[in-house]
C-alpha cells in the first residue's frame, strides 16, 4: 500500500475548489431560471395550462399503386376503409356496457374481445385506441347517424389494399400487414410507429419505403381535458402519398406462363437478358393476397403455412434443385473455350461406362447413342461424352469456376426478400463437411448436374442470359420506374446494371448459341418446342430425385435466335417439380410461351395453335 | 470486524445517506403521482417496483460502505474486464427498448442496463490507472491512455446505440481526469475538440431547418466535396506547422499546430458523427436550439414541461394536482420528466428544496476528498461527483428548456433501477473512502 501515501497536497485544493465553484455556479443558475420560470412568468403559464392547448391528430398517408409495366391497370388499389378510435375517458362509466354491447354488435365482434381491446387500465385515458383497423364504409354510416350513442368513438380514413390479380401475381407483390412488436423495435429509429401498415412480403416489403409515403398531421385546438374548444381553427399539414411502383412485369405473358405451367407444382421466369428485367415470375402453387389482408387472415396464414405444398414459397428464387442436364450448356461453353477436345472429335457412347466400382448408365441406356461430337453430345444430351471430357479433359476445378463465372452458387441480387443462392460443390467442401475426398464419380455427377450443385429457376434464366449478351448478366430486376402519383411523372427508372461479366470470349457464346440452336431442330427438344412462331434455341433437363418414375423437368430456352435487336430476345426456364405426375411438361410449357409470346396470343389460343390445349403429355419412357 | 463497522458508522457521512433517502421519498412520491389520472385512477405500479428498487439501492449503498476499496484494488482490472464483455454480450443478445440493444432481462420484469453499472467499473479503473501512473513522465502517454480506458466502454455503447448513457461518460472522465493530474492543457483541448465536433454535426441540419437561408461560407464546412477540400487545407496547415516548429523552434508555430490539430480532428469528427448519429438524434439538437421548429415532435415534449414547470407557481398546485401530468400531456414523466411534476406540484419551493439536496450531497462529496492523499480515492469520488452533477444539469436543465432531450433520467428521482443502483454503489463506495481516510 506503499503508493498510497504520496501527498499531492499542495496542488489538490484548488482542484477540488473549482469542482465546488462548478456545482455552485450550476445551482444559482438553475435556481435564477427556475425562479424566472414559475414566479416571474408563472402566471402566463398558468393561463395557458388550463385554458388551451393542441392536439395532434394522425393523417396517415395512402400506399402507393403498383402497375405491370404497361401502366395502364394498377395490380392493387386502395379501397375505402376505415379505422376506429375509442377514446376510453369519453364514456361516462354508466354508459360503458351499453356502448361495448352495440360496439360489439356493429363489429360482429364477441362483447369479451372488445372488452379485451379497451382494458380498464384504459378506462381514464385521453389517448385513442385503435379499436378496429379496417371497418367498411356501412358500419360508419350506422355509427355516425347515431353518434350521441357513441360517445369517445371516431374514426378515420385508412384505405385497404386491395389485390387486383393474385395466384402467381401474389407472390411478386406480397401483402401488408400490422407492423409487429418485433418490427417496431427494430424501424423505430426509422420513423415506424405503432398501428403502422408495412409491407410483409414481396415488392409490399422490398420498396416499402417507397410506398409508404409521409402521413400528415391535424392540429386541434382543444382545452385541457382534450375536449375540442374552436372546430373552425385547423391547421393541416397533408399527408403525402407514397410513390406509384411500375414493375417490369407484363401482365398478359404472367397471366400466359401462369396458365403455361397450370396447376403443376414448379415455376417460370421470363427474362429480358438485354436489360435482366423480368417479365413474368410464377410459381405455383400459389395464394391470395387479399385473404391475408383481410379480417382474420392470420387463419388464412397459418393454413398456408401448414399447406405440405408450400404455397408461401416464391419458388423461382427461394427453391434451389439440381439443374440437370441444363448444365450441358456451361459445360459446353467450357469444352469450346478451353479447346479440350477438337469440336468435330466424336467420343463412342455405348449406353454405360464403368468407373470405380459403379456402372454410369446414360439416359439412354444401352446401346447408346453411337458416336458423337460436342454439337451432337449436347443436342442428344449424351451423359457419356460429358462424362469422358469432363472427367479426363476439362477436371473438376475447371468445371467448378465456369459454373461460378455463370453466377452459379452467387445471389442473383433480384429485388424480393429471400433470395437463396444454390450451391457450388467443390471438392474442398465435400472433405470439410463429409470428411470424404472428392471421387471422381463426383466430377460425373457434375458434369451432368446432378449431385450437390443446386440453382434456382432465376439462376437458370442468367445462366442462358450469359450466353444471350456472349459474356454479361445484367442483375434481374422486378421495378422498371417509380413514378409521382400526382402527375404520374417518371422519379427514378431502373437503368440495367452488370451483374457479371464473363472474360469468356465472344465466340465461344456464338458457337454455344449455334449449338442450343441444334438442340431444338434436331435434338430432344425437337418434338415438344415446335413453335413456328419464332426460332428457339434451349436445353432440356431431368434430373433424377428420390421419387421412383419421377424426375423434375426444366427447360432453358430464348429466342429468337438471330435477333437483329437484342431487345427483342427473351429467356424462358420452366422448371417442373418431381412431386406432379410425370408428364415432361417443362418444354412444352416453354413451347407455349414462345408461341404466345410472339404471336401476342393468350394461352389459349396459342395452346390450340401447338395442339395442346387440355392434353397431358404421357411420356413413356425418361427423356432427357 | 464489529469495531470497525461502529468506527465506519462513526465516522461516515450520514447527512448524505439521509440526503439521499428524502430523493428516494419524494421520488416514489411523484412516480406514484405521475401514475395516477385526472379521475384518481392509478394506471401504473411503477411506485411499487421503485421501491424495491429504493430499498434495495440502499442495502447496496450501505453494502459498499463496507467494502474497502483499497483491498479490491487488484480486482479492478477483472471487473473491468468483466463488463466490457457484458457490454459485447448485450450488444449481439440484448433486448430491445427504443431502438437501443441495451437490456438484459434478469427476473422477469427486472431488467438491468449493464451499460450503467460499467459506468462504475470505468471509474475504478480509471482512479486505478491515474494512481498508478501519478509519477508516469510521459504526461500525453497518461492522457491517451486514460482517455481510452473511458472510451472504450463509451464506443460499446455508442453501437447499441444508447446515446445518452454514453455521454455521461464525458463529465466521468474530465472530473477524474481533472482531479487525477492530467495536463490541463490536453482536457482543454478535448473540451475545444468535443465543442467544435457537436457544433458541425448539428450545422447542417440547423441551417436547412432554422436558417431559411443557408449561408455559402458555412457549405464548406459540411457539404461534400468541399468539406474534403477543407479537410485536406486543415491538414496541410497541421503538417506545415509541426515542420515549422520542428525547425525554427518559435511558440507561434506551436499555437497555429496546436489550433489547426484541434479543428482537423473537430470536423472530421463531425462528418463521423453525421454518420453515426440518426437524423431524429441531431434533430433533438437542432429542436432545443429552437423547440418552435418542430412544436409537435420532440419540441411538443419541451414546450409541455416548461408548461407544467412555468404554471407551477410558488408555492404549486399541490400533491396529485397537476393538470399538465394527470391529463397525460407530459411524456415519460416518471423517468424524463420527474423533475416537472414535482415542480408543477410543488411550486418553486419544491424545486429549491431539490436544487438545495443536490447541492448539498455535490458539495459534501467533493468536499470530503479535501483532505484525501491517495489519487485513487480522491479521483474516484471526483468521478462520482461528475456522474451527478450532469445527470442534474441534463435532466433538469431538459425539464427548464435549456438543454437538449436526451433521455438522462434525474437520479435518486426518475423511475428506474439500473441508474439508481449504480449511483447508490458509486455513492457508497465514495463515503466508504471518505470514513477511512483517516485509517492506516
Amino acid at each position: 500500500m506503499g503508493d498510497y501515501g504520496e501527498g499531492r497536497r499542495g496542488d489538490e485544493l484548488p482542484r477540488v475548489f473549482l469542482l465546488v465553484v462548478l456545482a455552485g455556479v450550476v445551482f444559482s443558475t438553475y435556481a435564477s431560471y427556475l425562479f424566472y420560470l414559475q414566479v416571474i412568468r408563472g402566471g402566463e403559464f398558468q393561463r395557458k395550462a388550463v385554458t388551451i392547448s393542441r392536439q395532434i391528430e394522425r393523417l396517415p398517408a395512402q400506399r402507393g399503386e403498383i402497375y405491370d409495366r404497361n401502366y395502364n391497370l394498377p395490380l392493387v388499389l386502395n379501397v375505402d376503409s376505415f379505422a376506429l378510435l375509442v377514446v376510453p375517458a369519453e364514456i361516462p362509466g354508466d354508459m360503458r356496457d351499453t356502448v361495448f354491447a352495440k360496439l360489439a354488435v356493429l363489429l360482429e365482434e364477441p362483447l369479451d374481445e372488445i372488452r379485451r381491446r379497451i382494458p380498464p387500465s384504459s378506462y381514464r385515458m385521453f389517448q385513442p385506441l385503435e379499436l378496429e383497423s379496417s371497418v367498411t364504409q356501412s358500419v360508419i354510416v350506422n355509427i355516425a347517424e347515431r353518434i350521441d350513442e357513441f360517445p369517445g368513438v371516431s374514426w378515420y380514413s385508412r384505405p385497404k389494399r386491395n389485390y387486383l390479380d393474385t395466384g402467381s401475381f401474389s407472390h411478386i407483390i406480397g401483402y401488408v400487414g400490422n407492423i409487429s412488436r418485433d418490427e417496431l423495435k427494430i424501424y423505430y429509429n426509422r420513423g415506424y410507429q405503432t398501428g403502422d401498415i408495412l409491407g410483409k412480403a414481396g415488392i409490399e416489403r422490398q420498396y416499402d419505403s417507397v410506398l409508404r409515403g409521409v402521413d400528415g398531421r391535424q392540429y386541434k385546438t382543444v382545452d385541457v381535458r382534450g375536449r375540442r374548444v374552436d372546430a373552425g381553427i385547423r391547421d393541416v399539414e397533408p399527408p403525402l402519398m407514397g410513390k406509384n411502383i411500375v414493375l417490369t412485369i407484363d401482365r398478359p405473358t404472367q397471366i400466359l406462363a401462369e396458365k403455361a405451367l397450370g396447376e403443376r407444382i414448379g415455376s417460370v421466369v421470363v427474362l429480358k437478358p438485354a436489360s435482366g428485367e423480368i417479365l413474368a415470375l410464377v410459381s405455383y402453387p400459389s395464394f391470395n393476397a387479399n385473404l391475408i389482408v383481410e379480417k382474420g387472415g392470420n387463419n388464412e396464414y397459418a393454413r398456408l403455412l401448414e399447406d405440405t405444398r408450400m404455397p408461401l414459397i416464391q419458388r423461382t428464387i427461394q427453391s434451389s434443385y439440381p439443374p440437370a442436364s441444363t448444365f450441358k450448356t456451361i459445360m459446353t461453353a467450357a469444352i469450346i473455350e478451353e479447346k479440350s477436345i477438337p469440336l468435330d472429335e466424336t467420343i463412342l457412347c455405348s449406353g454405360e461406362i464403368n468407373y470405380g466400382d459403379r456402372v454410369f448408365r446414360c439416359w439412354i441406356r444401352k446401346p447408346g447413342h453411337g458416336r458423337l461430337d460436342l454439337a451432337g453430345a449436347l443436342a442428344q444430351s449424351c451423359d457419356v461424352y460429358f462424362w469422358e471430357v469432363g472427367r479426363d479433359k476439362l477436371g473438376i476445378e475447371r468445371i467448378v469456376s465456369y459454373a461460378r463465372e455463370f453466377g452459379f452458387g452467387l445471389a442473383t441480387g433480384i429485388d424480393l426478400p429471400g433470395e437463396v443462392s444454390g450451391f457450388v460443390p467443390t471438392p474442398q467442401w465435400k472433405e470439410r463437411r463429409f470428411h470424404e475426398k472428392w471421387l471422381g464419380g463426383d466430377t460425373l455427377n457434375m458434369a451432368i448436374g446432378q449431385g450437390y450443385l443446386l440453382t434456382t429457376p432465376l439462376q437458370l434464366a442468367d445462366m442462358m442470359a450469359m450466353v444471350v449478351n456472349e459474356g454479361v448478366i445484367y442483375k434481374p430486376h422486378l421495378l422498371k420506374e417509380i413514378r409521382d402519383p400526382r402527375d404520374g411523372s417518371i422519379v427514378t427508372k431502373t437503368v440495367p446494371e452488370v451483374l457479371l461479366a464473363s472474360s469468356i470470349s465472344k465466340d465461344t457464346f456464338k458457337k454455344t448459341k449455334e449449338y442450343l440452336r441444334g438442340v431444338v431442330v434436331e435434338g430432344t427438344a425437337r418434338y415438344p418446342v415446335n413453335t413456328k412462331a419464332v426460332t428457339i434455341g434451349g436445353k432440356t433437363g431431368t434430373a433424377e430425385v428420390g421419387l421412383h418414375d419421377r424426375w423434375h423437368s426444366w427447360f432453358v430456352g430464348f429466342g429468337p435466335v438471330n435477333a437483329t435487336d437484342p431487345e427483342d430476345v427473351i429467356v424462358v426456364v420452366a422448371m417442373i417439380e418431381a412431386s406432379n405426375p410425370w408428364e415432361w411438361w417443362a418444354p412444352y410449357a416453354t413451347n407455349i410461351i414462345f408461341q404466345g409470346y410472339f404471336e401476342g396470343q393468350t394461352f389459349e389460343e396459342a395452346a390450340s395453335a401447338l395442339g395442346l390445349l387440355g392434353k397431358t403429355i404421357s411420356a413413356g419412357a425418361r427423356v432427357e | 470486524m464489529m469495531a470497525s463497522i461502529k468506527n465506519l458508522a462513526k465516522s461516515m457521512d450520514w447527512v448524505i445517506v439521509l440526503a439521499i433517502c428524502i430523493l428516494m421519498v419524494i421520488g416514489i412520491l411523484f412516480i406514484y403521482s405521475s401514475g395516477v389520472t385526472s379521475a384518481g385512477d392509478i394506471v401504473s405500479t411503477e411506485y411499487t417496483k421503485q421501491i424495491v428498487w429504493a430499498v434495495s439501492g440502499l442495502l447496496l449503498m450501505f453494502a459498499c460502505v463496507l467494502v474497502d476499496t483499497k483491498r479490491v484494488v487488484d480486482y479492478i482490472p477483472i471487473i473491468y474486464g468483466f463488463f466490457l464483455l457484458v457490454l459485447v454480450y448485450t450488444r449481439f443478445f440484448g433486448k430491445v427498448v427504443n431502438g437501443a440493444r441495451s437490456w438484459l432481462n434478469v427476473i422477469g420484469d427486472y431488467g438491468i442496463q449493464p451499460s450503467e453499472f460499467t459506468k462504475i467499473a470505468a471509474a475504478l479503473f480509471l482512479a486505478r490507472y491515474l494512481d498508478r501512473s501519478a509519477h508516469e513522465p510521459s504526461s500525453f502517454k497518461r492522457f491517451a491512455v486514460s482517455l481510452a480506458i473511458v472510451a472504450i466502454p463509451m464506443g460499446l455503447i455508442l453501437l447499441q446505440p444508447d446515446f445518452g448513457t454514453a455521454l455521461v461518460f464525458i463529465p466521468l472522465y474530465l472530473a477524474m481526469a481533472y482531479v487525477g493530474g492530467i495536463n490541463r492543457r490536453y482536457l482543454l483541448s478535448l473540451i475545444i475538440t468535443g465543442g467544435i465536433t457537436i457544433v458541425l454535426t448539428v450545422m447542417p441540419l440547423w441551417q436547412k431547418i432554422i436558417v431559411a437561408k443557408p449561408s455559402l461560407l458555412l457549405r464548406i464546412l459540411y457539404e461534400r466535396p468541399y468539406v474534403i477540400y477543407t479537410l485536406l487545407v486543415a491538414v496541410s496547415s497541421l503538417v506545415l506547422s509541426l515542420l515549422g516548429y520542428r525547425f525554427f523552434k518559435k511558440k507561434y508555430y506551436y499555437g497555429t499546430a496546436f489550433a489547426s490539430m484541434i479543428f482537423t480532428l473537430g470536423l472530421g469528427l463531425s462528418l463521423v458523427g453525421q454518420r453515426l448519429l440518426k437524423e431524429y438524434q441531431i434533430m433533438r439538437l437542432v429542436v432545443f436550439l429552437d423547440p418552435s421548429v418542430d412544436p409537435l415532435g420532440s419540441g411538443w415534449n419541451i414546450l409541455q414541461s416548461i408548461t407544467a414547470i412555468g404554471s407551477g407557481g410558488v408555492s404549486g398546485k399541490g400533491f396529485l394536482q397537476g393538470t399538465q401530468s394527470h391529463y397525460r400531456y407530459l411524456p415519460q414523466q416518471s423517468t424524463d420528466f420527474i423533475f416537472s411534476i414535482i415542480s408543477e406540484e410543488l411550486g418553486f419551493l419544491g424545486g429549491i428544496a431539490i436544487f438545495s439536496i443536490f447541492f448539498l450531497i455535490l458539495i459534501r462529496l467533493a468536499l470530503s476528498i479535501r483532505n484525501i492523499r491517495n489519487v485513487f480515492s480522491s479521483t474516484f469520488v471526483s468521478g462520482i461527483f461528475g456522474i451527478i452533477l450532469f445527470h442534474f444539469i441534463i435532466n433538469t436543465g431538459m425539464a427548464m428548456g435549456i438543454m437538449p432531450i436526451t433521455g438522462i433520467p434525474l437520479l435518486f428521482l426518475s423511475y428506474g433501477g439500473s441508474s439508481l443502483w449504480t449511483i447508490c454503489i458509486g455513492v457508497g463506495l465514495s463515503i466508504g473512502i471518505s470514513a477511512r481516510k483517516f485509517d492506516s
